[in-house]
């Protein structure tokens, strides 16, 4: 409505900013218990209702960017239908199996399983899927529980950019900036190793007296219970030996990795049909559908912040904080991205970042693959220093704990503080010095 | 007198043992064993899925295998102590086991919490400073009842530095 009010441009950045900043705030706090999703919407809502985009330019930026949201319902789809296919329960029996009775070799087990479902299932599988089947496994096992749960929980980003597909950020951020995948292998999975092997470092000195025990094999469930139908679990075996390939096949190619994710999870949910082993309402159960309207409302708010200039003016300061060094641009776009990531999620920062990185796109290749690389790196990792949600859960924690009430997310910030900075400076290190 | 004897998993013996001690007591002795089952990792899964746009786990096919595998495991940990005192009553909860313990000493009504210093993983009893673990400290401040805190023996590590 403003969009024909003769408005002065000032009090159009204004306004625009001031929604803008009104969403950002309230996914920060979501207040009333509203969801992220619901924000999101509102802020862009406001933002079309008040004319502050034209609705032609909110249709362009969410078309622009169907990679990312085809993508995120693939990788969720193939996630979910691999779970039905007990796929997960199964390679953490053999993760079990292959530990030989030790609670130590089991954990580094849980590591290496975590990194290897990360890199082609995403972060999101490892998260969501393999903690609680890790869960239940270890319960049954009776080892302690938590040494294995931060594992799985901590794996699942610092995995994250061992490939494009491993997560969902890294498709956002390099719709707009591709990566060569020689590049992105050398910027970002040389530097994954890196952090990989420090995490898996940090962890087993902080739990090496949990993890002295021994556990008795007879108690492992048999990975023949874990599968739930065998022909579909050879089929979904299949699907995913063609689907691992093409991934990196796609990548190298520059070819959209939605496309590959979507027709994955397609033949998968066809295998599930027709083998019966799931219907439409129970595979679109697996799918977060309020992710789309959340990321959808993030692309609509950031594009009319970007219209106003403000992300370009983040763009330069970011390049002036940088120094015009290679290596000041990977530690501001590290350590700026991590920051954010736990102040206003992952998904938030990344489209922010990425509207502000229009702005050092002329500068020398270096410092332009160091602020891309550093952003993709910064917004992974960063979750980790919170883990459980973002900052303002854990400032909810510690009021929780302030009031005397034993609160167990704070475990996982106090192991987040200690661990992600040492990977944070490690890995953009490594990334800076491969530049 | 009334005794209640908080398991871990890893201290039947001990805490069997411990409540047998008031056996001589000219009351008539009366004890339960507790187990709990910590609610904490999968209050830490739900905001995991909260993080990543998910639903908390209620309803999921996982969850029904998380609670069989954590009831299994509770009895367990009562079966240990019951083969030391086999005349206990049984208790089981779910929520954080500090809270847990002093809310069902209160509830049941005991008149002395026996409970294990901290969690040992099969190593040497640790003693020093940290060797009261968080749940014990907890209950130590926060028990409504006298608490006998028990470790295993250490003498080996003795003599300390003077």
């Amino acid at each position: 409505m403003f969009l024909y009010l003769p408005l002065t441009e000032f009090w159009r950045t204004l306004l625009a900013s001031f929604v803008g900043l009104l969403t950002l705030v309230g996914i920060m706090t979501r207040p009333f218990r509203w969801t992220e999703s619901h924000i999101a919407m509102g802020g862009a809502v406001s933002l079309l209702l008040l004319g502050l985009i034209r609705p032609a330019d909110a249709a362009l930026t969410l078309l622009r960017d169907w990679n990312t949201f085809l993508f995120f319902l693939g990788m969720m789809g193939l996630s979910a239908m691999a779970e039905t296919a007990g796929l997960f329960d199964w390679l953490a029996v053999q993760a079990a199996r292959l530990a030989a009775r030790s609670a130590k070799r089991l954990f580094l087990n849980v590591f290496l399983l975590g990194t290897a479902i990360t890199m082609i299932f995403s972060n999101d599988a490892t998260a969501l899927i393999l903690t609680p089947v890790v869960y239940v496994l270890v319960t049954k096992l009776r080892l302690p529980v938590l040494p294995y749960l931060f594992a799985c929980t901590f794996i699942a980003d610092t995995a994250s950019f061992l490939l494009p597909i491993s997560n969902p950020i890294n498709i956002i951020v390099m719709s707009h900036y591709p990566l060569p995948l020689l590049t992105f292998l050398r910027l970002l999975f040389i530097p994954c190793l890196v952090v990989i092997a420090i995490n898996f470092g940090i962890f087993f000195l902080l739990y090496r007296s949990q993890l002295k025990g021994t556990f008795n094999p007879d108690r492992l469930p048999s990975a023949e219970n874990a599968i739930k139908h065998p022909a579909y679990f050879r089929y979904t075996l299949c699907v995913l030996a063609i689907v691992a390939p093409s991934y990196v096949i796609a990548s190298a190619l520059q070819f959209p990795l939605s496309t590959v994710a979507v027709a994955g999870a397609l033949l998968l949910v066809a295998g599930a049909l027709y083998w019966k082993r799931t219907t439409l309402v129970e595979a679109g159960k697996g799918i977060s559908w309020s992710i789309f309207g959340f990321i959808a409302g993030m692309f609509i708010v950031v594009r009319a912040i970007e219209d106003t200039g403000l992300t370009v003016k983040f763009g330069n300061l970011l390049l002036r904080l940088s120094g015009g060094s290679s290596f000041g641009a990977v530690m501001v776009g590290t350590f700026g991205s991590a920051l954010g990531t736990n102040l206003i999620n992952n998904v938030p920062m990344a489209v922010v970042m990425n509207s502000a990185l229009g702005s050092v796109q002329h500068a020398a290749p270096a410092i332009r693959n160091g602020f891309v690389a550093a952003t993709i790196f910064g917004c992974d990792l960063g979750p980790n220093l919170t883990t459980v949600g973002s900052m303002a859960t854990i400032l909810w924690l510690l009021i929780l704990r302030e009031r005397d009430v034993e609160v167990s997310g704070l475990d996982y910030f106090k192991v987040g503080v200690l661990v992600t900075p040492v990977m944070l400076f490690a890995g953009a290190l490594t990334i800076w010095l491969l530049l | 007198m009334r005794v209640l004897g908080c398991l871990d998993g890893s201290n039947g013996e001990l805490i069997g043992n411990a409540v047998q001690m008031f056996t001589t007591s000219d009351e008539p002795l009366t004890i339960a064993l507790l187990a709990v089952i910590d609610a904490g990792p999968r209050q830490d899964i739900d905001r995991m899925r909260e993080r990543f746009w998910r639903p908390p786990m209620h309803h999921q096919p996982v969850t029904a295998e998380m609670l069989a595998a954590e009831t299994a495991a509770a009895q367990e940990t009562l079966n240990a102590g019951l083969a030391y005192a086999k005349a206990a009553e049984t208790l089981v909860r779910q929520g954080r086991p500090e809270l847990e313990i002093v809310n069902a000493a209160a509830e049941w009504r005991a008149e002395v919490i026996v409970i294990g210093a901290r969690t040992e993983y099969g190593e040497p009893p640790h003693i020093g400073p940290h060797s009261v673990g968080h749940v014990a400290r907890f209950v130590l401040d926060h028990a409504p009842c006298p608490v006998l805190l028990v470790r295993p023996l250490a003498r080996e590590q003795f003599p300390i530095n003077r």
